[in-house]
């Protein structure tokens, strides 16, 4: 029988009973079909998959669910709140930040989590805060570009 | 009268809201009730005979529903241009990571076990990883059959194998005499250079579902960028009507290049119609990256110049080291040898091209489809030509660069050429930053490339009952925003905002044929068919609102839905109105079909190998690059990227920007961090641990140019710009570094290991 876990995504509450092997990207993505969180690699190196737990950027793909029981888990999914657009997503869209858009929601959680602690982030703060997160299209040119606007208009953030 | 979100206007995605909040299907999200998962057996060995694959082990394990090797596939070889492909080996491997079984199950873990219960017993073969030593007469053949291998029609003129080695295609030109002209001239110098292989690391894997109906259709969805093609291929191979086939893409983590070739789609679909189930195939990273790669190869350049820099004669030489299958590899191997000279005014031109076969992982076309190698040669050796000479990099390339109107070394008339522009405009800004102070470290390079020629697009657009439009394209969006684009385009030819467009890609049974998207080719062709039925959609419209207005067509113009009589705005009707009048009351509806095949075409002077036109159209750039080399460690700090791009006409400058932004990134990757190393044919690095794909923090300070120059038949002027801004980035970087040190740098990547030991050769 396998153990259950209680886990906590998007301010939901979901019971289920999981393999303690299951990784938490499978289960949020085959059990509770948020699709946002997606694989790119095997190795914890794309970052695709990237989710924040309790506010922190963590590789969903190198977690297993069990371990993230009771801890708040938020998904791309719960970024917009009312149908309105987090800011950070409004800035990818209007700054041309999304290409192919796979790495998308990985990237803009992993901007929120680097906002979220350091709110005037400088460019080489912006790097190191998404260095995680491989996007293949932009060159970065425009994610880095997005993060900024949002920070600057957060009052912090210098060009 | 401009319409909202119409041509040349910044405008975000229209589909980017869905893909910031996650809420897009991807070939990995895709779901079909009872789906199977299938995991493929691959080969541990480059080149051997296949002596056994035992099934029965797998057979027999709960959970399994379906089995194949090699054998149980269709006795017929597929490819883009030369049928020498198997999907599943049948008899013979030819590279390790090959498919030689596969298998279904109800999940990942049971599917998993059963491909590793199959027993695959190879006996190995001698085998070949160099393409120089490959082409050598008495190299291991790695294709017996070379010789009696189909073809597709576009190339029946040229294919040009060499049966009995491993040279699939041998493509040559000659112009003048380059013998005569070396003798002329003042300075005669010969570099060879080496291009490593590298994957194009889309971040979404291959994935193909596909739902054989045993009576019925055959349903396939995947990530690929050219649908029409994989579903003739397919079908093809079954020996079914290509109508029989639907294949619908999904949206499309990536490409550049690598996913065109049907790697899976045949194998899912052996394995639903042996299952009777839907069966869906999801590669892991280590296997995206034994299924495509660049070739990267050998080139020799050699160059005859005057004393005052005049190029008089250039020789080139290529080795591409193509694989185990050609792929497109006939193809780019043609059309990159053509541009292998540069797009220079040189009277006397001798070009040999040979694609050889060798027992790695299979090249594929890869953003800028082998015009990076040869430029990183040409390029190069560019700048050790004016050294040479004591001339300045940019002035000796001002001097040479071809003119509107100026014959090409391949025979064509440059048309819509706006390279020497694009230097101008990098010149302007390496002089202020020298006169800032900035003296040392600049590299510069230019570029052309190839749209591939003769190749077709048609687009639909229908006038929906509420008077908006729908537009049907067969061209994949990859995500370098084509449906935007094209949006864009219909809107400004029907006269309606572009939040009127909704855009249906890529699905066989709903869009016309399109030929996909691939060497930059979608603004321009598809951009045109679109056009032309944008403007039948227009006349279709005006022409039924005159009917209604009692005005003439000629009299009426469309504004943001409503249509109105020039002079007299209150006499107007609505698009909706339009709409529906044309469904209710006539019966006739309002579609507007568009087609378009780009100029150009593979046909060759038989003497000579000249052509008159070898592409639909041709983008042309500039790159300037400024670097810091630590003397100490050998590492190249590269500080700024400033790639000038000749665009014909931006339909969309925020995503022509992002093509420059994103495609300077992948050449910087290619030229300073990646390369797939492999070890007796293995490759040792398949991930993303290993394999160094350049994080933000490897990325520089990156500014683009825009620069247009129209072209006579591009929409609105428009050419393309999705491989361009790649192709100049490795060898401003090479140029950059001899600015810097005084060393040049033959062989990519340039690692600190290569800067240290040229600095040691130096002193
Ligand atoms: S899937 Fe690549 S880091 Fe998680
Ligand atoms: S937008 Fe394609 S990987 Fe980032």
């Amino acid at each position: 029988m396998n153990p259950e876990v209680t886990l906590r995504v998007n301010g939901r509450r979901y019971e289920l009973q999981v393999r303690p092997d299951r990784l938490l990207l499978d289960v949020l993505r085959d059990e509770l079909r948020l699709t946002g969180a997606r694989r790119g690699c095997e190795t914890g190196y794309c970052g695709a998959c990237t989710v924040l737990l309790d506010g922190q950027a963590v590789h969903a793909c190198c977690l297993l669910a069990v371990r993230a029981g009771g801890r708040e888990i938020q998904t791309i999914e719960g970024l917009a709140s009312n149908g309105k657009l987090h800011p950070l997503q409004r800035a990818f869209i209007e700054e041309g930040a999304v290409q192919c858009g796979y790495c998308t929601p990985g990237m803009i959680l992993s901007a929120k989590a680097l906002l979220d602690e350091n709110p005037a982030p400088g460019p080489e703060e912006i790097r190191q805060g998404i260095s995680g997160n491989l996007c293949r299209c932009t060159g970065y040119v425009k994610i880095i570009r997005a993060i900024q606007t949002v920070a600057q208009a957060k009052g912090g953030g210098r060009p | 009268m401009s319409v909202t979100g119409g041509v040349g206007q910044r405008i975000p995605r229209i589909d980017a809201e869905a893909m910031v909040t996650g809420k897009v299907c991807y070939a990995v999200d895709l779901q079909v009730p009872g789906m199977l998962v299938g995991k493929i057996v691959r080969s541990r060995v480059p080149h051997g005979r296949i002596v056994r694959v035992d099934t029965s082990r797998a057979e027999q394990m709960p959970g399994v529903r379906a089995v194949i090797t090699g054998l149980d596939m269709p006795d017929r070889k597929i490819g883009l241009a030369l049928r020498d492909a198997t999907i599943v080996a049948r008899h013979k491997v030819r590279y390790v990571g090959e498919p030689v079984a596969a298998v279904a199950a109800v999940d990942e873990r049971t599917a998993e076990e059963a491909a590793e219960a199959i027993d695959v017993v190879i006996e190995e073969l001698p085998a070949v990883f160099d393409p120089v030593e490959g082409a050598q007469p008495k190299a291991p053949v790695i294709h017996e059959e070379l010789g009696s291998y189909g073809h597709s029609t576009f190339m029946a003129r040229h294919y040009n194998p060499i049966p009995g080695t491993n040279i699939a295609h041998h493509y040559w030109y000659r112009r003048g005499d380059v013998e005569a002209a070396y003798r002329e001239a003042a300075l005669v110098h010969e570099e060879t250079f080496r291009i490593q292989p590298v994957h194009h690391g889309y971040m979404e894997p291959h994935v193909a579902v596909a739902n054989v109906e045993p009576y019925g259709r055959v349903y396939l969805w995947s990530n690929t960028q050219r649908p029409f093609e994989v579903r003739k291929l397919v079908a093809e191979m079954f020996g079914w009507p290509e109508g029989r086939v639907r294949l619908t893409i999904t949206k499309i983590g990536g490409g550049f290049g690598g996913k065109i070739t049907p790697w899976l789609e045949p194998i899912a679909v052996a394995l639903s119609a042996r299952a009777g189930a839907p069966v869906k195939i999801t590669l892991t990273r280590a296997e995206d990256f034994v299924t495509c790669r660049r070739q990267g190869g050998r080139v020799r350049v050699k160059s005859g110049v005057a004393q005052d820099g005049t190029l008089l004669a250039r020789e080139v030489e290529i080795h591409w080291d193509s694989g185990a299958f050609s792929d497109l590899g006939v193809s780019v191997s043609t059309l990159a040898a053509i541009s292998s000279p540069g797009p220079y005014r040189i009277p006397n031109v001798k070009v040999n091209s040979y694609l050889v076969y060798t027992n790695k992982v299979v090249a594929v076309p890869y953003r800028g489809l082998g015009v990076p190698e040869v430029m990183w040669a040409a390029e190069s050796h560019m700048d050790s030509l004016a050294h040479r000479l004591g001339l300045d990099p940019i002035d000796i390339r001002m001097k040479n660069l071809a003119e509107e109107g100026d014959v090409a070394p391949w025979g064509e008339v440059f048309h819509s050429i706006g390279v020497k522009e694009c230097l101008r405009r990098v010149k302007e800004v390496r002089e202020r930053r020298r006169q800032e102070g900035d003296g040392r470290g600049w590299g510069v390079a230019v570029m052309h490339k190839f749209s591939t020629p003769g190749t077709m697009s048609e687009a639909v657009i229908r006038m929906n009952s509420d008077g908006t439009l729908l537009l049907l394209s067969g061209a994949p969006p990859i995500g370098q925003g084509c449906e935007t684009s094209l949006a864009q385009i219909a809107a400004e030819g029907v006269g309606v905002p572009v939040s009127q467009i909704t855009v249906v890609a890529g699905d066989t049974d709903a869009t016309p044929f399109d030929a996909g998207t691939f060497s930059s080719r979608v603004c321009f062709h598809s951009g045109n068919a679109v056009l032309q039925a944008a403007r039948e959609v227009r006349r279709r419209a005006l022409e039924l609102a005159g009917e209604l207005l009692e005005a003439r067509p000629e009299d009426l113009e469309i504004a943001n839905g409503e249509i109105y009589v020039q002079g007299a705005p209150d006499r107007k009707t609505t698009m909706a109105e339009v709409a529906r009048v044309s469904h209710m009351s006539q019966g006739a509806p309002i579609i507007g079909v568009g087609a378009f095949r780009g100029g150009g075409s593979f046909k060759f002077d038989p003497d000579t190998g000249l052509s008159g036109r070898a592409a639909a159209h041709w983008e042309y750039g500039a790159v300037l690059v400024k670097v810091d080399v630590d003397r100490e460690t050998g590492k190249i700090d590269l500080r700024q990227v400033i790639g000038a791009h000749d665009v014909g006409k931006a339909i969309n400058p925020l995503t022509v920007e992002g093509q420059i932004e994103g495609a300077a990134l992948m050449g910087i990757g290619a030229a300073l961090y990646e390369e797939m190393v492999f070890d007796g044919g293995s490759l040792v690095n398949p991930n993303f641990m290993d394999y160094l794909i350049p994080s933000a923090l490897e990325a520089p300070d990156t500014e683009p140019i825009l620069v247009e120059t129209p072209h006579g038949e591009g929409p609105f002027g428009a050419k393309g710009i999705g491989e361009g801004p790649i192709i100049a980035i490795a060898p401003a970087i090479g140029n950059a570094v001899y600015d810097a040190t005084g060393v040049r740098i033959r062989e990519l990547p340039l690692t600190p290991e290569r800067v240290l030991n040229a600095l040691e050769a130096q002193a």
